[in-house]
């Protein structure tokens, strides 16, 4: 074990890091957005799993992530009963959402799966947002605070440990992934599904099974989120933009490799705190300049470093061996 | 039962009137389709900032009736070449980096200029909802019991005029089967000494015009703000999909299949579930016919 | 990985993140008070977000000019809120960074639930404005206030309207009354028309012969809809709209000469907003929308202090708009003010001494701006009845007080409306 840890020393340092924080800050911001770039994280991790190894570049991502958060919601609010069993019946949820989106979608290369993923969480949007009887509609779900642990209702500090527990969850799972004879395989899927089916891969249950498992874990995070924010809403839970950020973070960071997603969430999620802490207080007609930074960011870091983080690391190291 | 749906003469009425509203609905679908059709078949880039440069077209169009009085219709002329021109500047400064690269970074850079465009909108613009009154958007035609709006019917045929001038121009000049050689195999097509990167400077400012004049013509018919763009985008996407990539004539029978899907869902369920239908319809598709209902078999499968 | 890129990554979290020891700010030096704004500034509600800082901005002024609160200047610290998550980040950032005891904002639903949790669990007041949830209140969260009434209010108001001032007018029993419900589907629209609903069946028995919800940022055509209504023929359409959407469903009824006797909103979105005369023209003539006082306001109708705290309001945001206030201002504007109101009486921010200065305070309709008078239940909500709201109508281009009768030197016109081309 301390072999393989050694082996991995970004992420020793990077959770490890994560996991001293609260022992010396308590600062109640920085905690805050540490544990977002944690959640955010895990989440680009678990996009990942499809995305990254499998090849599967979805932005409905958000489909997965809106079930959480609404199981989590609805089971503590109508059902009176705790998250935790709300996030069992997201996964449950999800998985389903997961088997169907990759059975549906199980031709689609490229751009047509992209859109089909998009559809997908817009159906669902649109559904929970009729679904008023149920859902409470548009109107959202506000997500009572109960101090303790079976509800999740936690400090700051607790909730660093609990995003941190998600993101080395989905982390593991990625690892898993590098290392199994299913990684290699879905590898092959990523890198030539054609090739891969001709040598007798199981090609299209394979991208079922990473778009469900991927579908999982997004769940759990977003059932997570819910209780963390305190407010599901329909329109922002299922939207495309966060489907967006999901995908975007792992591509900053880099696709395919297991530190990239948290790498990436680290970049982008500080920097769009910092510049909107920055910048938005600044004059009512200038809100937005710091939108308009992010995203030229976004082209540049896209463009420059397709690698992502990771990649550009990795060639850092390389030269430096070389030279 | 549902007086609404009862079956008698004033139902052939109705029926006729929601017609009209499909086709004049259509009219535009199509206009804001063709270029992203064109640039999606062609370039095989998904451009996620197509709705925003709409959303320019709309200002483009305001602030030329507010501040010189010029009716939309003649600033659509106006529109073509100009919005050429920011089709080619995004193109160099943005596009041109991304087109040997993955799918995923050209669908981001897109993300990335979509938040750009609309922001750029925000600061400049402010938020408010704003609008043009040209005297032809109270104009009223009617014949029989039924109504044309106006301006929804100009719109419908400058949007008509300029596919086809479109589908004229892809068939029967020579840069039009330079470009769609190059979609077709855009490695034989280099081999032939084709100019992919003039072809996709062509293809991108082409489609940006489009989209552009299109945003002109719908200035007068809804409200212009700057996350307006949103609004189109994803239908656009449906009757892209709809018709086959890059077939500008799928793109249009696309269109005014998904208006009638837009009308008829609406009539019969309610509004609210407008959007349902037409994003069933396009996973449908993607799942029985992803080609598009008018594209070449298979073509889905070809690994864009 | 790299050492040395994970090293980089690392201090640029640090230096973004932590910015070092004169991170915090804290409470500004002595000589000025500083509270928590947090609105939507960009997004889709930036319009909405940019009017309610106007309001905020003049009504600030305006309290500085007479002394500040508790004897200090008041400053902002501004956040921008555009989702939950943001929401609730930037709360957290406006009370650990910038030190808040007092957080006002938020316009929308979706934001106040979030934020207004974030400052509960820090036993931080939150000062909500506009957002119309009716379960924010709900919630048992401490020091959580609205000064506004919530959605269950607009629509109580509504169909008081329709029934008592409308349905005379018409000829027609309560009872007697088709009304088609058409909304907007986000939390607002819902909220009022729901409530709307309620009433009208359970109090007037009046016919529900429609109901109808949408999605206004994807709206394109109403007339499917309309043609549906004309089958129906209702008397009175209760339609909740956005932008657009109101401009759409007039535009096209009157192209399908889609006949009714009145229409009636709520709220200072879609038809209650500048956009839809701006929009119109004279053609917007008739409709009616619930807001705060418009033009053909009777300041006499108010009690004095409430007179020179509207007139100084109404002056301040004419001479920077340029315009009449709308509700956005005039929510937000008065927010502000009764949140000086209560600084004044408690004489500090200490949640415990602060909420028991909200509680007793107990003022008549008619004593601060908007014509408001003030008495806040045991859960931070200010009572409907002491919140008094408006019927508007568009008339000639204006947004003109109507209703009630007492408050205003205008009078209501075309009931029924009649054919389009007659309401000059």
């Amino acid at each position: 074990m301390i072999a393989r840890l050694r082996s991995r020393p970004g992420a020793v340092a990077l959770f490890g890091l994560a996991a001293l924080t609260p022992l010396f800050v308590r600062d109640a911001y920085f905690l805050d957005s540490l544990v977002l770039i944690l959640l955010w994280g895990a989440l680009s991790a678990a996009w990942n799993v499809a995305g990254g190894y499998a090849g599967q570049v979805s932005i409905g991502h958000a489909s997965f992530f809106g079930l959480g958060a609404y199981a989590a919601a609805l089971m503590v609010t109508r059902f009176g009963r705790g998250p935790w069993l709300g996030m069992l019946v997201g996964v449950v949820l999800s998985l389903g959402a997961g088997f169907i989106i990759g059975f549906l979608s199980n031709r689609l290369r490229g751009p047509y799966f992209a859109l089909s993923t998009i559809a997908f969480s817009q159906v669902l949007l649109i559904g929970v947002s009729r679904w008023r009887g149920f859902t409470a509609g548009g109107e959202g779900i506000p997500v009572p605070f109960r101090p303790g642990f079976t509800t999740l209702g936690l400090g700051h500090i607790a909730w660093v440990y609990m995003a941190l527990a998600a993101a080395l969850l989905c982390y593991a799972v990625e690892v898993y992934l590098e290392r199994s004879r299913l990684g290699y395989r879905l590898a092959g899927v990523r890198e030539d599904e054609d090739a891969a089916e001709a040598l007798g891969i199981p090609t299209r249950r394979l991208k079922v099974l990473a778009i469900a498992l991927s579908a999982a874990l997004t769940s759990i995070c977003g059932s997570l989120w819910a209780q963390y924010v305190g407010f599901v809403d329909p329109t922002y839970v299922f939207s495309v933009d966060l489907s967006v950020k999901f995908a975007l973070n792992t591509i900053i960071g880099g696709m395919g490799t297991a530190l990239g997603p948290y790498l990436g969430s680290i970049l982008i999620t500080s920097l769009e705190t910092y510049l909107r802490a920055t910048f938005s207080g600044v004059k009512t007609g200038f809100a937005g300049i710091y939108l308009i930074i992010y995203g030229t960011v976004l082209i540049l870091v896209v463009r420059f470093v397709p690698d992502g983080l990771a990649g550009f690391a990795s060639r850092l190291r390389a030269r430096r061996a070389h030279a | 039962m549902d007086p609404a749906r009862r079956l008698g003469p004033a139902q052939i009425d109705v029926l006729a009137q929601l017609a009209v509203a499909t086709v004049l609905l259509g009219g535009i679908y199509a206009l804001i389709a063709v270029g992203l059709t064109l640039i999606f078949g062609i370039m095989r880039v998904v451009n996620f900032a197509h709705g925003e440069f709409l959303m320019l077209g709309m200002y483009l169009a305001f602030w030329a009736f507010a501040l010189y009085a010029v009716d939309p219709y003649v600033v659509v002329l106006l529109s073509i070449p100009v919005f050429f021109v920011v089709g080619l500047v995004t193109y160099v400064l943005v596009m041109r980096g991304v087109i040997q690269a993955s799918h995923n970074v050209q669908i981001f850079t897109t993300v990335g200029l979509s938040v750009v465009l609309q922001n750029v909108a925000l600061v400049a613009w402010a938020g408010d909802f704003r609008f043009v009154r040209p005297w032809h958007l109270s104009t009223v035609i009617r014949a029989g019991s039924t109504t044309f709006n106006l301006s929804q019917v100009v719109a419908f045929l400058i949007a008509v005029g300029l596919t086809v001038a479109l589908v004229a121009f892809m068939k029967w000049t020579h840069a039009g089967r330079v470009m769609r050689a190059t979609a077709q195999d855009r490695d034989a097509a280099t081999l032939m000494g084709i100019d992919t990167d003039r072809v996709y400077r062509l293809t991108f400012a082409i489609g940006i015009a489009a989209v552009g004049a299109a945003g002109v013509l719908v200035a007068p018919l809804y409200a212009i703000y700057p996350t307006a763009g949103l609004q189109f985008v994803l239908l656009a996407y449906v009757v892209v999909v709809l018709g086959g990539l890059g077939d500008m004539f799928g793109a249009m029978l696309g269109s005014f299949i998904v208006a009638a899907v837009e009308v008829a869902g609406s009539y019969l369920f309610g509004t609210a579930w407008k959007e349902i239908f037409y994003f069933i319809l396009f996973i449908l598709v993607l799942v029985f016919r992803p080609a598009g209902l008018f594209g070449q078999r298979g073509a889905e499968t070809l690994g864009v | 990985m790299s050492r040395v890129a994970l090293g980089i990554i690392v201090a640029t979290l640090a230096i973004l993140l932590g910015g070092g020891p004169d991170a915090v700010r804290g409470q500004a030096p002595t000589g000025e008070y500083k509270i928590g704004v947090l609105e939507p500034l960009t997004g889709n509600l930036a319009f909405e977000g940019k009017r309610h800082m106007e309001g905020l901005e003049v009504v600030r002024d305006l309290i500085n000019e007479r002394g500040g609160v508790m004897g200090k200047k008041l400053v902002f610290a501004v956040a921008d809120a555009t989702d939950p998550t943001a929401a609730a980040s930037e709360a957290n950032r406006l009370i650990t960074r910038e030190g808040v005891k007092i957080i006002t904002g938020t316009f929308s639903s979706r934001l106040c639930g979030a934020a207004s949790e974030v400052a509960a669990r820090h036993k931080v007041i939150y000062w909500e404005s506009s957002c119309v949830d009716p379960r924010f209140n709900k919630r048992d969260l401490k020091y959580v206030y609205r000064t506004e009434i919530d959605a269950t209010g607009f629509g109580w108001y509504n169909i008081e309207f329709i029934a008592k001032h409308l349905a005379p007018r018409f000829n027609l029993k309560p009872n007697q009354l088709k009304v088609a419900f058409l909304s907007e589907d986000s939390s607002y629209g819902q909220g009022v028309t729901e409530s709307a609903r309620q009433r009208a069946k359970t109090e007037f028995g009046m016919q529900e012969v429609m109901l109808e919800y949408y999605n206004w940022t994807t709206l394109n055509d109403m007339t499917p809809t309309i043609l549906k209504m004309k089958q129906l023929n209702p008397d009175v359409v209760h339609h909740i709209g956005f932008g657009n959407d109101a401009v759409l469903f007039w535009r096209q009824s009157k192209e399908q000469n889609f006949l009714f006797k009145a229409l009636v909103h709520a709220g200072a979105t879609g038809y209650g907003g500048a956009d839809f005369g701006k929009a119109l023209g004279n053609d917007a003539n008739g409709v009616f929308a619930l807001l705060e006082p418009g033009p053909g306001f009777r300041l006499e109708a108010l009690r004095p202090e409430g007179q020179q705290i509207e007139k100084a309001f109404r002056d301040a945001i004419q001479k920077r708009t340029g315009t009449y206030p709308f509700g956005a201002h005039q929510l937000a504007g008065a927010g502000l003010w009764l949140l000086k109101l209560v600084l004044d009486r408690a004489k500090t921010d200490d949640p415990e001494k602060f909420n028991a200065a909200v509680m007793s305070l107990d003022m008549p309709v008619g004593s601060m701006i908007n014509g408001w008078g003030v008495k806040f239940s045991e859960v931070g909500q200010n009572a409907n009845d002491r919140v008094q709201h408006y019927m508007l109508q568009w008339q000639n281009g204006q947004l003109v007080t109507v209703w009630p009768e007492e408050f205003t030197t205008l009078r209501a016109k075309w009931i029924p409306l009649g054919a389009w081309d007659q309401r000059k």
